[in-house]
């Protein structure tokens, strides 16, 4: 085998398997790993383990189409064209999954500890809330708290032995087996380069233990090398690479194309039911690959979407609203 | 002298935006969700408070969009930013203590401001379960103060919420679950707690030593018992001033021309 960190789309679903925990790229509907999600939901991956800093419609894609066993994060919805997620509730009332409960800044700061290889995180928020309810430990009441993968606790209180500045909080790292990331470019040797917001992707790269980057380009590592400190990820942090332009659809791009909205309205609105989803998914995913999904969105929606590179969105003039 | 809208020239989006942006003071940080709120702090920008810095969830320190996000991820969160980087920037300010205060959601509020995003009915047994936290217990856990901006019906103004998402000013002490004042669970990082709450009734405040809401104004056309009468629990209205201000024809010409032309979160009222 050679030294390439290459592969294809359809690689993916063989490195992401059943049981897998994963975690992703990105902000709600920003920069989601959306060709790789589909592809998973066409080999019908199950049992997949989400922990994520905060979930958004490639959450809603993959708990719709039954991949997911347990999703570990703090909130999940379209933003603005979608207020909730219908097919996680559903789920949730048919007892198909396990939620278990964080807040945004113990998700993040899960995510710091296990990218600095430390046990767990210390912080000061959520105290007081049902978060933090020893009743609603969801993990642990379905008894899988081993202590390995999964942590013992959910959380635990300590008193501040430095400084004596009252109770905090300790949540545990997030162990996580991949991450898989959407970007703008990546190096043949995966260095990569974020461009507008990071969100939480440094973070969650370095504490998977495999790293998958979707690029809309894969670039010469010589032209990324030429400016390093505009770099967000080394290059041996990145274990797998392929080039998929428009990779994060519906979901948006900074500098390439914005969120399609009303797709993500579409996706909401059809979804409520798991008969909705499962229509849904035969239209746009099952039986299509990356290409014929771009066809049949077509050149006029994805030129509407498209970014203006000098402000790295795309202007409301041009699209009349959305 | 102010220029004050007649009735039939603004809407209750517009009322409730103006009275968001009276809650925000100059040179303040201010933790700035989605949505009108958003609109509201680029309006207190525009007017009173020209030196307010804005930070986003997603990774923005001191924004100044040029043109409006839909959400804090947005790529126009980043154009003339002091700094875009990530969620850890954005947490970490804000448990450092630099932000005076953030808007905020719900879905239920009880009587000491306890939020709830998570779920309606038991968690165990939701009869529907909701988008979750996001950051709403961590804004409300660091920053000074938090302003709510709700849909008001009884349904929602509850003896107690479902769930405690956010922190109001009587939590829960565990394991037991008691509830005490926050100020005996974040000791040195007790900064303060939600200072109002902006429903399409009224404007409602608490009181710091004991934690229990109040109704501080009523919105035209709506009277301190009709307010009451939309609350499951027992709602002071004995310190109640008057009624919420409307806004100004400055204020309506700012949100509708200049800052949400397109009317994706503020619709403009048929004239």
């Amino acid at each position: 085998m050679s030294n390439s960190k290459r592969i294809t789309l359809q690689q993916t679903s063989e490195i992401i398997k059943d049981g897998s925990s994963l975690t992703f790229s990105g902000f709600t509907i920003w920069r989601r790993p959306m060709a790789i999600v589909y592809e998973l939901i066409r080999q019908h991956r199950k049992h997949l383990h989400l922990i994520e800093v905060n979930g958004g419609s490639h959450t809603e894609f993959l708990v719709g189409a039954g991949c997911v066993d347990i999703w570990e994060s703090c909130w999940v919805g379209h933003e603005l064209y979608g207020k909730y997620g219908a097919n996680l509730s559903r789920k949730v009332a048919e007892k198909k999954i396990i939620v278990e409960d964080y807040s945004h800044a113990e998700m993040l700061f899960r995510f710091v500890a296990a990218a600095s290889g430390a046990p767990y995180a210390v912080t000061q928020t959520s105290l007081g809330t049902d978060i933090h309810n020893p009743e609603f430990d969801m993990l642990g009441r379905a008894g899988l708290r081993d202590g390995k993968r999964i942590a013992q606790h959910k959380y635990q209180f300590v008193d501040d032995p430095f400084y004596g500045a009252g109770a905090h909080v300790l949540v545990p790292a997030a162990k996580v087996d991949i991450a898989v990331l959407c970007v703008q470019q990546v190096g043949e040797e995966g260095t990569v380069r974020l461009n507008g917001q990071c969100y939480s992707d440094p973070e969650v790269a370095r504490a998977a233990d495999i790293t998958i980057v979707m690029a809309e380009e894969i670039v010469p590592e010589e032209y990324l090398r030429r400016n390093a400190d505009q770099n967000a990820i080394a290059s041996f942090e990145v274990d797998y690479i392929l080039e998929c332009p428009f990779g994060a659809h519906p979901t948006g791009m900074f500098g390439r194309y914005d969120v399609d909205g009303s797709f993500l309205k579409d996706f909401y609105g059809a979804t409520r039911t798991q008969e909705g989803f499962d229509e849904f998914a035969k239209e746009w995913i099952h039986g299509l690959d990356h290409v014929s999904y771009l066809e049949k969105l077509g050149w006029p929606k994805m030129l509407k979407l498209r970014a203006n590179t000098a402000m790295n969105y795309c202007p409301r003039e041009k699209k009349g609203g959305n | 002298m102010s220029d004050f809208a007649s009735p039939e020239e603004y809407g209750l989006a517009d009322l409730l935006c103006c009275a968001a942006a009276h809650e925000v003071q100059n040179n303040e940080v201010v933790f700035a969700g989605t949505g009108l709120p958003m609109v509201a702090i680029m309006l207190a920008q525009q007017t009173h408070a020209p030196n307010l810095k804005l930070i986003f969830e997603a990774g923005t320190l001191d924004g100044r969009p040029p043109e409006i996000p839909t959400s804090v991820g947005d790529a126009r969160c980043e154009m003339g930013a002091s700094r875009a980087s990530g969620l850890f920037d954005a947490f970490s300010v804000a448990q450092r203590g630099y932000v005076d205060m953030g808007f905020l959601g719900g879905a239920e509020v009880d009587q000491y401001g306890n939020v709830n995003t998570t779920c309606i009915g038991d968690y165990l047994e939701p009869e529907l379960r909701l988008t979750g936290s996001g950051g709403n217990p961590d804004i409300n856990s660091f920053a000074k103060r938090t302003v709510f901006i709700m849909v008001h019906e009884k349904r929602r103004f509850v003896e107690n919420v479902s769930y405690i998402t956010s922190p109001g000013w009587r939590v829960k002490k565990w394991p037991g679950g008691e509830l005490v004042h926050r100020r005996e669970l974040y000791g040195a990082a007790y900064r303060g707690g939600p200072s109002a709450i902006i429903s399409t009734l009224g404007v409602f405040r608490f009181d710091e030593q004991d934690g229990h809401m109040y109704l501080d104004t009523c919105h035209p056309g709506t009277t301190a018992e009709q307010i009451k009468e939309q609350c499951q629990f027992d709602l002071d209205i004995s310190r109640v001033k008057g009624q919420t201000q409307v806004p100004t024809r400055e204020e309506l010409r700012l949100i509708h021309d200049v800052l949400d032309p397109d009317q994706i979160f503020i619709p403009k009222v048929k004239k």
